[in-house]
């Protein structure tokens, strides 16, 4: 039962990829995919994210729609917070995603 | 830079949020779109920055999430109104301030000319005064058009105003007419005969071209009126040149009428004219005396004066100067207070003597002095025979300069009646 839902699951999100790219449409919006800006290795701004999970110094852990976004780095700091979008400063030293 | 006054005026504090689900109670204020900035984890706890309207709204975040929050810092306008509302003279003088500065933007402070060569700024100055226009005058008060045709019709070689008001600045643009002062030069100095000619015009009244000095007959050019001399031609000064008076003839050559008109003719001469000049050959020189001086610096206000020093004395030969100067807001805008300062120099003249080469080259300057004169008023230096002569008192320089000039002066022309013959 789940397996046929994974299907489904899996072959609606290709559908969705695909009328995005023949649409052009952003794909942001439509697969409701979280979109990371990095500028350097000092400032990175996220958008379409859940929540923060986790906070201190020298990591976040945000939470999108579907995975996780782990931010390792060294006195990370948020410069605003909102529904919409966060920007994160510090140095940061990598970027992960996590299912 | 705006969003930071914003923040300002608006007021913010940084609170400090402690407790097991601190990121829930962030997760939540950006849920209920209460704005966070300048977010730090802080040990255990985080600090962050939020505005005062996201402060009213956090009561029931804080009791889901079971956090504690602690306000650090208070900062903005409405906190410092807060912290300094017992100090009534500080709102009492920004009140005033503000009050102050209103009232003075509503007048204006300065009045800038633009544009003016001929017309000084303080000439304009004054007759804008008789207008009661003048810096301090409230700027409602102030009738742009009026003061523009004001101008136009006070001034007739001003062909373009416009005046504005920018600020507290009456701003007042000028274009003269250049062309005016050449033509008044014309008619001061030239003595044409076309412009007396434009005058008898208007009278109507017959008139000939009469010799103005002696001399011969170079050029001449006839334009109207019958002409009495020729070309190489002597002519005494009085001497008629062109006649106003035409003769009408019959067949049998006999005259029978006149018809009189305003002659108008260039007629060019040689003429001589005698110059002499002389200058003094010795000058009294001051020597100023650098110990006998007295000096006095002052400040006027209004018609009171404080002054300091003092410039009582007893010198036989002496100049006094003084140097004043006006306090002024702008260009314009002059204060009633005058400061600057006076003294009083002690001098001793001694009898010089100038040298010969000094005399000469003063003799020459005033000969080149003189013929640029001549040579301004149309007047043409063909030659000249003359010579320094220097003495052991006198310097003098004479001779005759030889030239070419217009000679021809208008008079009225005799009226003559023919007597008809009534034989028929």
């Amino acid at each position: 039962m789940r397996g046929i839902f994974m299907k489904n699951e899996q072959e609606r999100d290709l559908l969705k990829t695909r009328l995005a790219s023949a649409a052009s449409l952003p794909k942001d919006v439509v697969l409701g995919a979280a979109v990371v800006s990095v500028l350097g290795n000092h400032e990175v701004c996220i958008e379409n994210y859940r929540g923060i999970v986790e906070y201190t110094e020298c990591l976040i852990r945000v939470q999108t729609r579907e995975q996780q976004i782990r931010l390792h780095g060294r006195g990370l700091q948020i410069e605003y917070y909102t529904n919409d979008e966060m920007k994160i400063t510090g140095k940061i030293c990598s970027i992960e995603f996590c299912e | 830079m705006i969003q930071l006054l914003i923040r300002y005026l608006r007021g913010y504090v940084k609170i400090r949020v402690e407790g097991y689900s601190s990121e829930r109670f962030l997760n939540l204020c950006s849920y209920h779109r209460i704005y966070i900035w300048g977010l730090k984890p802080c040990g255990q706890a985080y600090e962050l920055y939020m505005d005062l309207r996201g402060v009213r709204k956090i009561r029931p975040i804080v009791r889901k999430t079971h956090t504690r929050i602690h306000i650090t810092g208070r900062y903005g306008f409405p906190f410092f109104l807060h912290r300094y509302r017992k100090r009534k003279l500080f709102f009492l003088g920004i009140l005033l301030c503000i009050g102050l500065l209103y009232g003075y933007s509503g007048r204006i402070w300065d009045i800038h000319f633009g544009g003016n060569e001929s017309w000084t700024d303080e000439t304009l100055m004054e007759f804008l005064n008789t207008k009661n226009i003048r810096p301090g005058m409230p700027k409602k008060e102030v009738d742009c058009p009026q003061i523009v045709t004001d101008i136009r019709q006070q001034y007739n070689d001003i062909v373009w105003v416009s005046a504005s008001v920018e600020g507290s600045l009456l701003k007042i643009q000028i274009k003269e007419n250049e062309d005016t002062f050449i033509e008044e030069e014309n008619t001061a100095t030239d003595e044409k005969p076309d412009a007396k000619q434009q005058t008898d015009a208007a009278t109507e009244t017959p008139t000939d071209l009469v010799a103005s000095e002696d001399g011969v007959i170079t050029d001449m050019i006839t334009r109207r009126g019958v002409p009495m001399v020729h070309i190489g031609d002597s002519v005494q000064k009085g001497e008629v040149l062109v006649s106003g008076r035409i003769e009408i003839c019959n067949d049998a050559n006999e005259v029978i009428g006149y018809r009189y008109e305003i002659s108008d003719a260039d007629v060019f001469a040689d003429t001589t004219m005698e110059y002499t000049d002389s200058v003094p050959v010795t000058y009294a020189q001051k020597q100023y005396n650098q110990k006998k001086q007295r000096w006095a610096a002052f400040v006027q206000i209004g018609s009171y004066r404080i002054a300091v020093g003092f410039q009582k004395h007893t010198f036989s030969k002496w100049e006094s100067y003084c140097l004043e100067r006006r306090l002024k807001l702008g260009e314009n805008f002059y204060l009633p207070v005058l400061y600057g300062y006076s003294c009083v120099k002690s001098y001793d003249t001694i009898e010089k003597r100038y040298t010969e080469k000094q005399l000469q080259a003063q003799l020459s300057s005033n000969f080149t002095r003189f013929s640029k004169d001549l040579k301004e008023k149309g007047i043409q230096i063909r030659s000249n025979s003359v010579k320094i002569h220097l003495d052991e008192d006198s310097a003098s320089a004479s001779g005759t300069l030889y030239l070419n000039q217009r000679i021809a002066e208008p008079a009225d022309t005799e009226i003559l009646e023919i007597e008809r013959n009534e034989l028929e």
